[in-house]
């Protein structure tokens, strides 16, 4: 609102400044009593039409100078001295307002609009700060949670490893036992049955024996083991 | 406690034999009654049947010794069989046999022969044992034609094998 004003202010008397100034030269004050014969000239030259400049002229004329004096161009870079003059005075009343009220307005605008530009320029860079921080950090799991994917499927790997190994080693062993527990099965019937055979061939052969010691017993034998013995025991002294 | 009452019945029948001083024939009779008893299965049966009555048993007792054997051992093995211990009659005449020989401080000799022996026979191999063991042996003859041939004597725990079995038997754990 304040700048609108100020703005408004400015127009104001920039056309104040253009709109009412008019040429030093072309400002006449009527009801001025005597007018020099120039002026009558000029004031004559005027009702026929004839322009500032010729009006202009004619004064260079009066005061001594030449045609070719009345013909010189305007300089470009330098303005009239009226212009100037109030050239400067508007200026100075512009800038004058323009610096009570408008340039502190302005900067006052521009410097509130730098400040949040800069609040949220940083506001931003944290923002963008703590979401690189975030990212960091779900990088940082994303990677854990591999490693410890990758380090449980490796695990896994070698118990699984492990126990093949283990079964294996199990099953040999399992086998070797089996294969030597025949093998002894194998031998102790074999031992059984040679000796249930030597004890069936000695039952046999003693059987036979005993026939044929019972056969040739006599009394007479009988007798004569009787007296072997009574001499085998005398002959053993206590 | 079996053997308290074996030792009590033997201590009863040493005692009788004794006082009635027949206690060598006694012992002798009671001896071979013994090994006839253990010989034959029918005679064991017939002795420890609890079905048979007492005084059956008895009777048979009687019939087999009688007019075999003194009437003090025909009254002793009588009075045990009446009694219902006929099946530890064997155990009971053993232990009277030791008492026999302990009170003529001799120790019992069991001596199994195939064939019976003779006197002279028995007293030299009295004598053998003897002067074998060192005591004076009460030798007990025992017939028993297992043994195929030869003898067999023990004397407390001394055993001297000549036996034609015991050498078979050798042979067989040899071979």
């Amino acid at each position: 609102m304040r700048r609108m004003r100020t703005l408004l202010f400015a127009a104001l008397a920039l056309v104040a400044l253009f709109g009412f100034a008019r040429p030093a030269a072309a400002q006449e004050t009527e009801g001025e009593g005597d007018e020099s014969p120039v002026e009558d000239v000029i004031h004559e030259a005027e009702e026929n039409g004839a322009s500032h400049a010729d009006a202009e002229c004619i004064e260079v004329l009066a005061e001594g100078g030449t045609v070719t004096d009345c013909q010189e161009a305007p300089n470009p870079l330098l303005p009239e001295l009226n212009e100037i003059i109030w050239g400067a005075v508007g200026f100075f009343v512009v800038f004058f307002f323009l610096a009570r009220f408008g340039f502190p307005a302005i900067k006052k605008t521009m410097n509130a609009r730098t400040e949040k530009i800069r609040s949220d320029l940083a506001a931003a860079e944290a923002q963008r700060g703590e979401a690189e921080g975030l990212a960091a950090e779900y990088r940082a799991q994303l990677n854990d949670a591999k490693a410890e994917a990758g380090r449980i499927i490796e695990e896994g790997r070698q118990q699984a490893d492990a126990l093949r190994r283990d079964s294996e080693t199990r099953l040999q062993a399992e086998l070797a036992e089996m294969r030597s527990r025949a093998i002894e099965d194998i031998e102790s019937s074999k031992a059984h049955a040679m000796a249930d055979l030597r004890g069936d061939v000695t039952q046999i052969a003693i059987g036979a024996a005993e026939v044929v010691v019972q056969r040739n017993l006599d009394p007479a034998t009988q007798t004569q083991l009787v007296e072997d013995y009574i001499n085998q025991v005398a002959a053993s002294r206590a | 406690m079996a053997d308290d009452r074996t030792l009590a019945y033997a201590e009863a029948l040493f005692s009788v034999a004794r006082a009635e001083g027949t206690l060598g024939t006694v012992g002798d009779e009671l001896f071979r009654f013994s090994q006839t008893l253990q010989g034959s299965d029918e005679l064991r049966d017939a002795l420890t049947d609890p079905q048979i009555p007492a005084s059956r048993r008895q009777q048979v007792v009687e019939d087999l010794l009688g007019g075999k054997a003194s009437p003090t051992t025909v009254a002793l093995v009588s009075m045990v069989v009446g009694t219902g211990r006929s099946r530890e009659l064997p155990a009971i005449i053993r232990k009277l046999v030791e008492m026999s020989a302990t009170a003529a401080h001799k120790e019992v000799g069991e001596v199994r022969s195939a064939v019976p022996l003779t006197s002279d026979q028995v007293d030299r191999l009295t004598k053998a044992l003897n002067e074998a063991t060192g005591k004076q042996v009460d030798v007990r003859v025992v017939v028993d034609p297992s043994l195929l041939g030869g003898v067999i004597a023990q004397v407390g725990d001394t055993v001297i094998d000549g036996s034609v079995r015991t050498r078979l038997e050798q042979l067989k754990n040899a071979l």
